[in-house]
């Protein structure tokens, strides 16, 4: 049985981090990282669908509502959600839903935990843009947007799983 | 399965129906809990870019904007004069705010303002920034907030000339680069040059006639060949707000409405 309070911790964390520092991010219209996707990747991996279905509807709309955007974050991070059950069968195995755990390059390997994240991120940073600008008008704009937000948010969600895992001590 | 789909269609029928105004209405409610904290951050930026230093000149702008307008009225409309020498008598009211947050890695850029409705802060006021340049207008009013479109939001729309004429054309944000805008349905007739000024109508009901946008960078005939679809370069760098100008139209808006009516009524 996991402890809730290292999540509770992951999802202040995350969601202060949004709120505060990469919403107000003035470096390039291009970059707008939507790093709480990370609470959703890093639930345990035998989390029943249901769970993880209110942890992103959770998430999406605290995010909806600090950032303004009604509806937005919340649809994009659902599918995600949604997904994450059939992506991490696809690419870990069945075995490794049995077997659960914390998702991380100690648990699911150097190969398989990094296309687990980038599936996770491109999916709902995919919704999220293609939502936010509804119109082929733009579709450089929207594309380097994805491209530009959504490394910046893997390499945030890699360095998130590693400090998360070091400081809370859990069955990996 | 269900509750997602569920969930899912509950999210995109909200956001399908949502607008400007109700973005920045969830954003001022969620800055009732934020916003302090965004102040005291802000706070901290302020104090490395001389906040301080900066506010005082912005008060000092706002008189001289004030006193240039009560000129450029008299100048502007001979008909007014006697009224706009009474004393008192402004022909925009402006204030000061502070910018708690300010997007540009969005289309639809906001700026949260720390004043709000018991400061005099409302609705329809446009925001310019210390300088005097076109930034946004106010959507949204909590009791101590406000949150104006960003001229750097795909929805915002203003009317724009180049000065010293009086084709106009419209003026929009494609969302591509956070220093330059648009200005399409331009008439070809437009004595347009590059480096020309580019400036504020005087039909919009936010802005007073004249404030700075920015300036032509390059244009080209639009397909019809009737138009010019023209690029600005911003006359301000939006993402480095720190003190902004608010100035209400509203008055002037009020005798145009009530001069119109009047001549309809002669005829």
């Amino acid at each position: 049985m996991y402890r809730t309070f290292p999540y509770i911790v992951l999802f202040v964390v995350v969601a202060l981090l949004q709120v505060f520092l990469l919403n107000n991010l003035t470096i390039s219209v291009y970059l707008n990282p939507l790093v709480y996707i990370a609470f959703i990747i890093l639930l345990p991996i035998e989390t029943p669908p249901v769970v993880v279905l209110f942890c992103a509807l959770l998430t999406g709309v605290t995010m909806d509502w600090t950032m303004g955007v009604p509806g937005l974050n919340t649809l994009a991070t659902l599918p995600a959600a949604m997904l994450r059950r059939p992506i991490l069968a696809s690419i870990a195995g069945k075995e490794t839903l049995r077997e659960g755990g914390v998702p991380s390059v100690e648990r699911l390997g150097r190969n398989v935990f990094p296309r687990y994240v980038i599936a996770m991120v491109l999916i709902q940073h995919f919704l999220f843009f293609a939502f936010e600008s509804l119109s082929w008008a733009h579709i450089l704009h929207t594309f380097l947007r994805l491209v530009a937000s959504s490394a910046v948010t893997i390499a945030f969600v890699w360095l998130l799983a590693r400090f998360f895992l070091s400081k809370f001590t859990m069955r990996k | 399965m269900v509750l997602f789909i569920v969930f899912e269609a509950v999210a995109i029928g909200y956001y399908a129906q949502s607008s400007n105004y109700t973005q920045a209405k969830l954003l001022t409610g969620s800055n009732r809990v934020v916003g302090g904290v965004q102040g005291a951050l802000n706070d901290v930026r302020g104090y490395f870019r001389l906040g301080r230093e900066n506010r005082r000149l912005v008060d000092r702008i706002t008189e001289l904007e004030e006193e240039l307008a009560v000129y450029r009225q008299m100048d502007a409309d001979s008909a007014r004069k006697e009224l706009l020498r009474a004393p008192g008598v402004k022909p925009y009211r402006m204030t000061v705010a502070r910018v708690i947050s300010n997007s540009i890695n969005k289309e639809h850029n906001l700026i949260v303002l720390d004043r709000g409705e018991r400061d005099g802060v409302s609705t329809g006021m446009g925001v310019l920034s210390s300088d005097g340049v076109m930034v946004g207008y106010v959507v949204a009013c909590s009791d101590r907030h406000a949150v104006a479109v960003s001229i750097l939001n795909t929805s915002f729309r203003a009317s724009g000339k180049l000065a010293g004429d009086d084709y106009f054309g419209s003026i929009y944000w494609t969302g591509g680069d956070r220093y330059h805008v648009n200005m399409k349905e331009l008439s070809k007739y437009a004595s347009i040059g590059e480096g020309r000024e580019v400036v504020s109508t005087g039909f919009s009901q936010y802005f007073p006639e004249g404030v700075l946008i920015g300036y032509v960078e390059s244009y080209s005939l639009s397909d019809t060949q009737m138009a010019y679809d023209v690029e600005i370069r911003l006359a301000v760098d939006v993402s480095q707000l720190t003190d902004v100008i608010l100035v209400d139209i509203s008055d002037q808006d009020d005798i145009r409405r009530l001069e119109n009516e009047a001549a309809r009524q002669n005829r």
